[in-house]
């Protein structure tokens, strides 16, 4: 029990009937096997309604863990969640083994559970190849449970990783701003690869999700001022903003002079009336 | 089962008959095209389909018939497995990826699962492949045991067949049971009176691949009796016709078993049309190849009607209880007739 957090354990007791909060203390007292296969079970045992989540709770269920946000979760993936945290973590390997054995035979709805415990768990590093995978995964469920809203990646993944989950984010045409620590880990190989991506669908014809300038914006140079000119000459409303965003944020003085040449612009950014959370809107 | 890679087994496949020769039916200038009309609006439930050995134009063509949910019973790939995680693969291929690629064309995908009669005659793997049954077994959406019974009617059959009953007594689960080929009637029995001897409620369990021979039995002793329209050597489509004219639609279902065989996934589809053209009230037609599985696989508590009921259009960016049904960067179905490529 010692790994439980007391908040998430409240909070999960809140939500569930008597009946259902006594299943889950039964299978608590079991063994390994006996626990797993409650893991697997909880569907059959408890509702899938959706979890009552105010912004009161937001943020404290786990205090040692920013980003650990169940928003949007139903009972049976948090109930799931909470069951693995009470497997005995030691002997390692054993602790190890069952949680791959789970990984090995889960089904979809397992795996976001599997996924989104990752942060919670110890030995954190041996779940790296498992997260990494589920990144290239087809299954959209399992794919947004490892890279939205999991502070998993943020805290353990290599660059080359992390880079791909943003990416395979933006190619899925999924809301950028739901990866957490999206921009704290910004970096220059990522920028060349967006902007790559960018200029590729521009000679298609074909549009980009607008927030995933806000990507580049610290690593813009030279070579895009003309992109960015065109954007702000002849792009729609939403373009001209999103590349006066870009030089606005650009420390490149070159690009930060073309948005002299749009003062109005200029001044919403100023007054802080244009930022990027303008963009987060969840793409059609 | 051929255990000896030397040993030439005259064991027939799942769809090979000794008389097959025999039952080829002659030509019928009926065609498919021009029946459609009679199943239009219809909704139907294949209750044993094996979509792993399917294809894409499968889950298009199904669809399209008005198939709006499916149950894939585990069961043999056509060769033995060799080890323990090929089983844990196919099993979660049946929870995972095949559900996943189901709901790609609307159709809702559930499963039964178990250890197939063949391969429990493999004690070594059976023993482990039993360990790991019950993590499967109480994954949501698996509606039943299955599919489990008799092939060559062994010992080793027998005691896996027992044990599955066992678990299914134990999950809440109804058991499908797949009745051998050979020697199908002393099978049939066999497979009832072991599961009535388990103290099992015979509305608990769906007999399938049922024939002329077994049906009244089948019936009499209170269990579910499953006909599977397979060409050549299980039911024809006019004979059951029949089936349904002399015993009415009690506890009588219809299902393709398609599979890696030679088989046809619209098998439920193509029967409605033709008992539909043969008179048969549409009530009856409705509860063989629709209502009656549901009936029976429901009592697993894992079938909720409303999420193939409400009305979905196969449109793939149409948005499917909040979800998109494309993931991962698929790509929507494209006007195939149309020469620009976007």
């Amino acid at each position: 029990m010692a790994n439980v957090p007391t908040n998430l354990t409240q909070f999960l007791f809140e939500q569930t009937t008597k009946k259902e909060r006594e299943w889950l203390e039964d299978q608590v007292g079991f063994n390994d096997l006996g626990l797993m296969t409650g893991f697997v079970a909880t569907p059959r045992f408890l509702s899938k309604k959706n979890i009552s989540y105010d912004s009161k709770t937001r943020g404290d269920l786990v205090p040692h863990l920013p980003g650990f946000e169940v928003d949007g979760w139903n009972l049976v993936r948090l109930a799931r969640v909470w069951l693995l945290l009470h497997l005995p973590i030691e002997p390692k390997e054993q602790f190890i083994k069952n949680i791959e054995t789970l990984f090995d035979t889960a089904e979809l709805n397992e795996l976001v559970a599997l996924y989104s415990v990752l942060p919670l768990l110890p030995y954190p590093s041996e779940w790296l190849p498992r997260a990494t995978d589920a990144v290239r995964s087809n299954m959209g469920f399992v794919f947004d449970a490892i890279a939205l809203q999991n502070p998993y990646p943020e805290l353990y993944f290599p660059e080359i990783a992390w880079n791909q989950l943003v990416l395979k984010t933006i190619f899925n045409g999924k809301p950028i701003h739901w990866i957490y620590g999206m921009d704290r880990r910004k970096n220059k190989e990522l920028a060349i690869a967006i902007s790559d991506f960018i200029s590729e669908r521009m000679a298609a014809g074909r549009t980009v999700p607008l927030q995933i300038w806000r990507l580049l914006s610290a690593f813009v140079d030279v070579t895009m001022d003309s992109k960015l000119l065109s954007l702000l000459v002849s792009g729609t409303e939403a373009e001209k903003e999103v590349a006066a965003l870009v030089c606005s944020e650009s420390s490149e003085p070159r690009i930060r002079s073309l948005l002299t040449k749009f003062p109005d612009l200029e001044l919403s950014i100023q007054k802080g009336e244009l930022d990027w959370s303008k963009f987060e809107s969840i793409p059609e | 089962m051929c255990q000896n890679p030397n040993e030439r087994s005259t064991n027939p496949s799942h769809f090979e008959s000794t008389h097959s020769q025999e039952e080829i039916p002659t030509h019928r200038d009926l065609l498919w095209e021009d029946y459609q009309n009679l199943i239009h609006g219809m909704r139907f439930f294949d209750p044993h389909i094996h979509m792993v050995s399917r294809t894409t134009d499968d889950y298009q063509m199904m669809a399209k018939a008005g198939i709006v949910a499916i149950i894939e019973p585990a069961f043999w790939v056509g060769q033995p497995r060799t080890g323990l995680a090929s089983f844990k693969d196919y099993y979660s291929s049946l929870v995972g990826w095949e559900r996943f690629r189901s709901s790609q064309f609307g159709i809702k995908h559930y499963c039964t699962m178990g250890l197939n009669s063949r391969e429990a005659n493999n004690e070594r793997l059976a023993e482990e492949v039993m360990e790991i049954l019950p993590l499967f077994a109480y994954k949501e959406g698996v509606v039943g045991i299955g599919e489990i019974g008799f092939d060559d009617q062994t010992a080793l059959e027998e005691k896996y067949y027992r044990l599955q009953l066992e678990l299914a007594k134990k999950t809440k689960l109804p058991v499908q049971i797949h009745t051998p080929h050979r020697d199908k009637k002393r099978g049939t029995e066999r497979s009832m009176s072991i599961a009535l001897e388990h103290g099992l409620d015979p509305s608990f369990v769906v007999v399938d691949h049922n024939n002329e021979e077994t049906v009244k039995s089948v019936l009499d002793q209170g269990f579910w009796a499953a006909f599977t329209i397979y060409p050549f050597t299980k039911m024809g489509n006019e004979r059951m016709v029949a089936v349904v004219e002399k015993y009415g639609s009690e506890r009588i279902m219809i299902n393709s078993s398609a599979d890696w065989g030679i088989s046809d996934p619209l098998a439920i589809p193509k029967t409605a049309a033709l008992m539909k053209q043969r008179g048969i009230p549409l009530e009856l037609i409705r509860m063989v190849t629709y209502q009656n599985a549901i009936d029976a696989f429901a009592k697993s508590g894992q079938i909720d009607v409303t999420d193939f009921e409400t009305e979905f259009q196969p449109d793939p960016n149409a948005k499917f209880h909040g979800n998109s049904i494309l993931r991962g960067g698929q790509q929507p179905v494209i006007n195939k007739n149309s020469l620009l490529i976007q």
